[in-house]
């Protein structure tokens, strides 16, 4: 009996320790009741990372009503991950930092707040006009932009002078771009290279000012389909792409952009796209081995006249229910892009700062001038004409089979048709599969 | 008189039952010493799989949660999608590619390290270091070493092959870095298996005259065959599993040429957010297994020799 006794003791002890772990979480959250407690989610490591801790500190000693605790959940595909676990025990954040392609899932999950709702006579409009509108769906500005990118060209001046090329005049579109490295190959030596990413082409629709979707971009409702097969898009860049490789100028790293950026840095190849957030790395890796220059990011054709759209995250206020933790978590959004945190912020990684009124910072001036090439990106982007981008659901989905699809052309074992026919049909299934659960 | 011998009946009853104590358990005590083990696999080999079947035969919402019961829905769409045969194609490639070559190189240094040498130990230790690394820091390494323009394994071969931007050359790549870090796991064990043979056997047939190929073939092989088909079962199923290095070095591409059926599942659920999918693509792959298994335990009958 007394074994018996024991051993259902055991069996006890055994299912409060596998369940123990649940109840000791909400003992904390309770322990203050006057002060709010937010929980901030993130994907920044390496110095962007310190630079959210920092940012992070300073707004906890600018008042003592809310406490902000930052909390680094690995790259913005597991951070998702991990929020759609938390919530169905209500353990997500009350702030999250969220990638641009994520938009529409955040707003069809129901996960978080239209942000616009808690700016109660907020002032948008010191946000960046072009940055915002990436924001603005059906109408309403969703999150608060926080790290925003574009791309931009990446050039080495020391071999355009070495080839006779006017290294102030950077190529503006990929046709130039063939030009130009055709004088720049040779030595074992390329003239350009760009990393095979599905975020470049949806930047040259924009430049040809073609959409990606229906229903305004995805812009006015729920995309049903992709458009980019009848307007044509797809094919040009496609073919565009495939001619550059073919022609023995450009070189392909495929999907790895690290091994560009290397590539570039140490001057095997002369041209690259990539993102302005890369900037700080590319001057590290470049060094005094050459002169780094900062171009536009190019069209397909010499004649596009659209502009770019940018790439990067936003801040979203989450729905936990309450409305003090919301108010508190837009108090938390605001200070972020004040002037003065998106100088520390702009200036420890390279985003752009998304507030105008930083411009007009005497730091920011004295910075600008030392470093004339973040100005280039900073140029492009006010000048962009209005190019918002696509929303849609399913990005990383579409992005993953515009890849796959470029990279079967460039091995030859697709042509240009059917890659359009197989990319079109893959993400139409996706959109439609996507559309089916958010109903 | 007879309460005496009553109580020397007793006393000796009292006796013996001290010396062999009769059992008596109560029929619910068995399954209690079962409770905790089973607890820990009901949470988390039974529930899962059974959770897997069930929400493989539902539609998931863009939470995660289940939505509305489609039957066998999800199955016949995996079923229709020239996708999920090549990920199933590439998976066998890759098992193949991975299983055999790792055993065989495994066996030739368990072979070279069993004769007895001078600093035989640190070749064996060397011979099974591998083991200690984890997938992460050694695909971390390897990706370096397969760089096209900056890595030694093209320094060596004076190539430029882009290992992992070729669809021809990434499935290769990435079986490499398997089955190296195999290696050292099967080592191990087909070293223990040639040490456990009998030094009189191997004694005994030198008396007799054999040279070292007739020792391998009819004192080695079948003497270590129980640890070779331990070691192939084992590589088998690991090379079905794999996927911190292809998650690392390829992220299923370049185009979906390294797209293994687990990485697929992983792509599906975490990136795509498609459970249902993920799920019922998680039981094809579980019936695949399944049958190999089963294969390999019939094949085991006919080759190896248990004595």
């Amino acid at each position: 009996m007394k074994k018996l006794a024991s051993l259902l003791l055991l069996g006890i002890t055994t299912l409060s320790m596998l369940t123990g772990c649940s109840s000791s979480a909400d003992q904390t959250a309770s322990a203050t009741s006057t002060a709010v407690d937010l929980v901030f989610w993130h994907s920044m490591s390496g110095t962007a990372g310190t630079a959210i801790d920092e940012l992070v500190e300073q707004f906890n000693n600018s008042q003592d009503e809310i406490t902000v605790k930052a909390e680094y959940q690995g790259a913005y595909d597991d951070a998702l991950t991990k929020l759609k676990s938390s919530a169905l025990g209500n353990s997500g954040p009350d702030i999250m930092q969220l990638y641009d392609i994520g938009t529409r899932w955040m707003i069809d999950s129901g996960y978080a707040l239209v942000l616009q709702d808690l700016a109660d006579g907020y002032d948008f409009s010191s946000i960046e006009e072009n940055i915002l509108e990436y924001y603005i769906v059906e109408g309403q500005v969703h999150s608060m932009p926080f790290n925003t990118s574009t791309p931009v060209l990446y050039y080495n001046k020391t071999a355009f002078e070495q080839a006779g090329l006017d290294p102030e005049s950077p190529p503006t579109s990929l046709e130039e771009i063939l030009e130009y490295s055709e004088l720049l190959t040779g030595d074992g030596k390329y003239g350009f290279s760009m990393q095979v990413y599905g975020w470049f082409f949806e930047q040259f629709l924009n430049k040809m000012q073609l959409d990606y979707v229906d229903q305004g971009n995805g812009r006015d409702d729920s995309a049903t389909q992709v458009v980019f097969d009848n307007n044509d898009g797809a094919r040009v860049v496609f073919q565009t792409w495939k001619d550059m490789i073919d022609s023995g100028y450009v070189v392909n790293y495929g999907q790895d952009g690290t091994a560009v950026i290397e590539s570039f840095a140490s001057g095997n190849i002369a041209m690259t796209v990539g993102t302005t957030a890369s900037l700080p790395t590319v001057i590290a890796y470049v060094g005094d081995a050459f002169e780094l220059g900062v171009g536009y990011y190019p069209s397909v054709n010499a004649d596009d006249k659209g502009g770019i759209s940018i790439g990067g995250g936003s801040l979203w206020a989450m729905d936990k229910g309450s409305d003090v933790k919301a108010d508190a978590a837009f108090e938390f959004i605001k200070f972020m892009v004040e002037p003065q945190s998106q100088l520390i912020w702009s200036q420890a990684t390279g985003y752009f700062c998304v507030n105008t009124e930083t411009y007009k910072l005497p730091e920011m001036i004295d910075f600008l001038e030392a470093n004339p090439l973040f100005a280039v990106a900073i140029n492009q982007l006010q000048e962009s004409n209005n190019e918002a981008g696509a929303v849609l659901g399913v990005f990383t989905e579409a992005r993953d089979a515009f890849e796959e699809n470029l990279e079967k052309i460039i091995s030859n074992e697709l042509s240009v048709d059917e890659a359009v026919e197989r990319l079109t049909t893959t993400v139409n299934v996706a959109i439609k599969r996507y559309n089916a659960s958010a109903n | 008189m007879y309460a005496q011998e009553t109580l020397k009946a007793s006393k000796a009853s009292k006796v013996k039952s001290l010396a062999k104590p009769k059992i008596k358990l109560s029929p619910v005590e068995p399954y209690l010493y079962l409770v905790p083990s089973f607890i820990i696999f009901i949470t988390f080999v039974f529930y899962p799989f059974i959770n897997t079947i069930y929400v493989s035969m539902y539609t998931t919402d863009l939470r995660g949660r289940v939505k509305d019961f489609v039957g066998l829905q999800n199955f016949i769409d995996l079923f229709n999608s020239p996708a999920f045969y090549n990920s199933i194609t590439i998976t066998f490639k890759f098992v193949l590619m991975i299983a055999f070559p790792s055993v065989l190189i495994a066996f030739i240094l368990a072979l070279l390290a069993n004769n007895k040498l001078k600093g035989n130990r640190i070749y064996e230790t060397m011979f099974s270091l591998p083991m200690a690394i984890a997938s992460a820091p050694a695909t971390a390494f390897w990706s370096m070493a397969f760089n096209q323009t900056n890595g030694i394994i093209n320094y060596v071969l004076g190539q430029e092959i882009q290992w992992l931007t070729n669809p021809d050359y990434a499935l290769i790549a990435v079986s490499i870095v398997t089955v190296w870090l195999s290696i050292g796991f099967n080592f191990i064990f087909l070293t223990v298996g040639l040490r456990n043979i009998p030094t009189e056997l191997i004694e005994s047939v030198s008396i007799d005259g054999a040279n070292y190929l007739q020792k391998f073939r009819y004192i080695y092989l079948p003497l270590i065959s129980p640890q070779m088909f331990v070691v192939v079962f084992i590589n088998v199923i690991g090379s079905f599993q794999a996927f911190g290095q292809i998650k690392l070095l390829t992220e299923g591409g370049p185009g979906d040429s390294t797209n293994v059926l687990v990485y697929s599942i992983y792509q599906e659920a975490f990136k795509y957010g498609r459970f249902e999918v993920a799920c019922a693509q998680a039981l094809v792959l579980f019936v695949i297994m399944l049958c190999v298994t089963l294969l390999q335990f019939k094949f085991e009958k006919k080759v190896v020799h248990y004595d």
